[in-house]
């Protein structure tokens, strides 16, 4: 098995690498070994310099050459593409040929349909844990892939999440977007924590009144988008505009300051602290307010206060507010930062998979306040892993792929085919 | 409720270890043909039993609770500063230089505390930096900071601030700048308000201060503190400026408040450890500020009953000395288990990145 994130000692040379895991092992035949397999497969890896100062596609091939040097019979790959040049990808899928034509068998995990296609020769859709359908390569379209992975609920009029919109005079569907755009995000370029360009020369505008969602295979930029938006990670190129300002690169209490609010994906990560308590929590950011300290004191009642307000607001279930974080329950966290993002009165919302992990009545509940703010004419830029989540609340839905995005479009005009090659990166107009 | 328990947990974790330490301390000196009891009922009579001993404790724990605070600091902002002892040595140092100046009586105290805590505050001002601007770890720097300042108090103690008629100390501190001791014939000085005083500010500014909320929000999840607006570089730097006053002020009570000599000895014999003593007192009094207080009198209390320990039960020093370890490990364990558990978390956490 070859992981998507590679397993390597950075300090040791491939062939340590190889060796690691194998046992007791003399380096010399093992070198033997691997030289005629670098022969037969045409893997080319230096043996003898450390990983740390191979090229990103050398490494995968050192990992699949870990896996080969066990004689194995089967092959398999976990979006192995995800951190390969075009180049490098050609190649990966010339030796993996190879490797089928020898007898053994291969098995490729993919979200990209072009991929697929290119590479296989049986293609199996998985769908929520379930197989969705079964089809031979050479039988099958891009478009008949993308309606089997994103299935057949999601055709217009069957929309799993109800929403009663009728009539909604704010609902954007006759004009376009109204006033000035609140946020502007222009050819924005960010950067993995391992370095890749994770956003690439990304665009787009948000309107007051209107969910913006963002949809897409996780993995594919929305994180590091999310987080140079919100001034936690630096920005490489490009700009963010909040409201007309220029904010690219600020730091993240100066822009909620200007009227930001961020529901952060991990929110155990950047949206609590565990061991604080509620009413600690519950002015995080807020804490150099002027309504929470004087003279540089925190003014404890007034926090308890402050807290006391979200806990009934947003009807949180904890044991008191000197209650650490730690034991309340996911839903009840969640519902602790969007009352705490929102009691900042934001004019934009970046809710980022703000429903994740959490139980029916507390995602309704999420899903259902986004829907009001959007209705007092506030901003929200929705990016969720959830398909029919994004479908359901957004006015536009944008699908990213790669750091751009392949599409932007109303979720009425969307059929599941379309939807299935936008998130498989087929461009919008080219497939 | 159950937050009621939470709060009270980590006393009782310290209490039940200080019993088991205790046990095994018993076991080990039964194991080696000693009476356990007479032996524990002379090191308890001694420290806690008479006014006497009592002061000795007190005095005993003044520095304690001073580089306790330090680690304590620290580790509240998730950083393992074991620079106190580094520290120290330069705040006694400050605090003798100060006697070469003629001031008034008491202010003069005065200014020499403040140049001590100063002294402190610059010794770890460039660990510091390092550690905010470099990332270079603190563990490392403050090691080796701690025997930078630990040869450079050997030259100053050996020929700058040397007795010329005894060389084998500094001068003595001068009588306008010596604290005044709280008990006649003790060692009790007002360096224990000065300590129990710095450990209140401490609880007030973690606990009720906006910075203190950020330094602590930086310490338990850095990324969520990054999040609200927390700087991390100021933070660093504030928690070793707390340390170092600290630290400073501990080695300057030392020699300030310490009779008959109120000097610092050749080869820093009076001083050398209480720094690396403190991190035990902050683990046992839970790296709290009041916590703090109780943990570094028992420390104190056990430094000063082991003497009547050996004379009265006739338990040989080093067998003290082991029992008192057992002790010390056993109530540090709850809170050593914590801390190494966090520390090391954020080095496979690196290590996962690269």
């Amino acid at each position: 098995m070859v992981h998507q994130h590679f397993a390597l000692v950075d300090t040791f040379t491939a062939l340590e690498n190889v060796a690691l895991g194998l046992g007791r092992v003399n380096l010399s035949s093992l070198r033997k070994k691997l030289e005629k397999l670098v022969e037969e497969t045409g893997l080319h890896v230096p043996l003898d310099v450390p990983v740390e100062n191979l090229a990103v596609g050398e490494r995968q091939r050192v990992e699949i050459l870990k896996v080969l040097a066990r004689d194995v019979e089967i092959l398999i790959l976990d979006e192995p593409t995800s951190v390969l040049t075009p180049v490098e990808t050609a190649e990966l899928f010339k030796f993996l040929r190879n490797l089928r034509d020898q007898g053994k068998a291969v098995i490729f995990i993919t979200h990209k349909l072009k991929e697929a296609l290119a590479v296989t020769d049986r293609i199996v859709v998985l769908r929520r844990g379930k197989v969705a359908g079964e089809v031979k390569t050479a039988d099958t379209t891009a478009g008949e892939l993308a309606r089997l992975m994103i299935g057949v609920e999601i055709e217009p009029g069957h929309r799993p999440v109800e929403l009663a919109l009728e009539g909604e005079p704010k609902r954007a569907e006759a004009g376009g977007p109204k006033g000035e755009a609140v946020l502007a995000v222009k050819a924005l370029k960010v950067r993995s924590d391992t370095g890749e360009l994770a956003v690439r020369d990304l665009s787009f505008e948000l309107y007051p009144g209107e969910i913006l969602g963002i949809a897409g295979v996780e993995g594919n930029g929305q994180t590091e988008l999310v987080e140079a938006i919100c001034g936690l990670r630096r920005v490489e190129a490009g700009s963010v505009e909040l409201l007309g300002r220029n904010v690219t690169n600020h730091p993240p209490t100066e822009l909620y300051r200007l009227g930001l609010g961020h529901i952060p994906e991990d929110r155990w990560k950047y949206g609590v602290i565990l061991s604080f308590t509620v009413a600690e929590n519950s002015i995080l950011g807020l804490q150099r307010e002027r309504g929470f300290s004087a003279a540089g004191f925190l003014r404890a009642w007034a926090v308890r206060r402050h807290a006391a307000r979200l806990v009934q607001e947003f009807s949180i279930q904890t044991a008191g507010l000197s209650a650490p974080v730690k034991s309340l329950s996911g839903g009840n966290q969640q519902k602790l930062i969007v009352g705490r993002e929102l009691s900042k009165d934001p004019k934009v919302i970046i809710a980022a998979q703000p429903t994740r992990g959490l139980d029916i009545g507390a995602a309704q509940f999420i899903r259902d306040l986004l829907l009001r703010l959007r209705e007092e004419g506030r901003a929200i830029l929705l990016v969720s892993a959830d398909l029919d989540e994004v479908l359901a609340l957004s006015d536009r839905v944008a699908f990213m792929y790669e750091g751009t995005f392949t599409g932007v479009a109303r979720p009425t005009e969307l059929t599941a085919e379309t939807i299935g090659l936008l998130m498989g990166g087929v461009k919008a107009g080219s497939g | 409720m159950s937050w009621i328990w939470r709060g009270l947990r980590p006393i009782l974790e310290s209490v039940l270890a200080g019993l088991i330490g205790l046990g095994v301390g018993a076991l080990i000196m039964w194991a080696w043909g000693y009476r356990p009891w007479p032996a524990y009922v002379a090191l308890f009579k001694e420290s806690f039993g008479s006014g006497y001993g009592l002061a000795s404790a007190l005095a005993n724990a003044t520095p304690l609770i001073l580089t306790a605070l330090t680690f304590a600091a620290g580790a509240r902002a998730g950083l393992f500063i074991i620079g106190a002892e580094g520290m120290m040595y330069m705040g006694a140092m400050a605090a003798v230089a100060l006697s070469l100046f003629q001031l008034p009586s008491g202010f003069h105290a005065f200014v020499a505390l403040f140049c001590a805590a100063a002294a402190g505050i610059l010794w770890g001002f460039i660990p510091a930096v390092l550690r905010a601007y470099r990332g270079v770890h603190e563990v490392i720097s403050t090691i080796m900071f701690n025997w930078l300042s630990h040869f450079l108090s050997f030259y100053l103690v050996a020929n700058v601030l040397v007795d010329p008629i005894r060389a084998e100390k500094t001068l003595s501190i001068v009588k306008t700048s010596r604290l005044p001791l709280l008990i006649r014939g003790t060692d009790l000085s007002l360096g224990i308000v000065v300590a129990a005083g710095l450990a209140l500010l401490f609880y007030v500014f973690f606990w009720h201060t906006v910075a203190g909320y950020e330094v602590r929000a930086a310490g338990a999840n850095p990324y969520a503190a990054r999040y609200g607006g927390v700087s991390p570089q100021r933070t660093v730097l504030l928690v070793f400026a707390l340390g170092g006053a600290a630290a400073g002020l501990a080695g300057a009570v030392e020699v300030m408040g310490r009779p008959p000599t109120y000097a610092v000895y050749s080869g820093l014999t009076n001083l050398s450890g209480f720094g690396f003593d403190g991190i035990g007192v902050a683990m046992i009094g839970r790296i709290h500020p009041l916590g703090i207080i109780p943990a570094a009198i028992f420390y104190g209390g056990l430094q000063a009953g082991a003497r009547l320990m050996q004379m009265e039960a006739g338990v040989p020093f080093e067998m003290v000395r082991a029992v008192q370890g057992v002790i010390v490990l056993a109530l540090a364990l709850p809170e050593l288990t914590r801390i190494f558990k966090v520390f090391f978390r954020s080095i496979q956490r690196k290590g996962a990145r690269t």
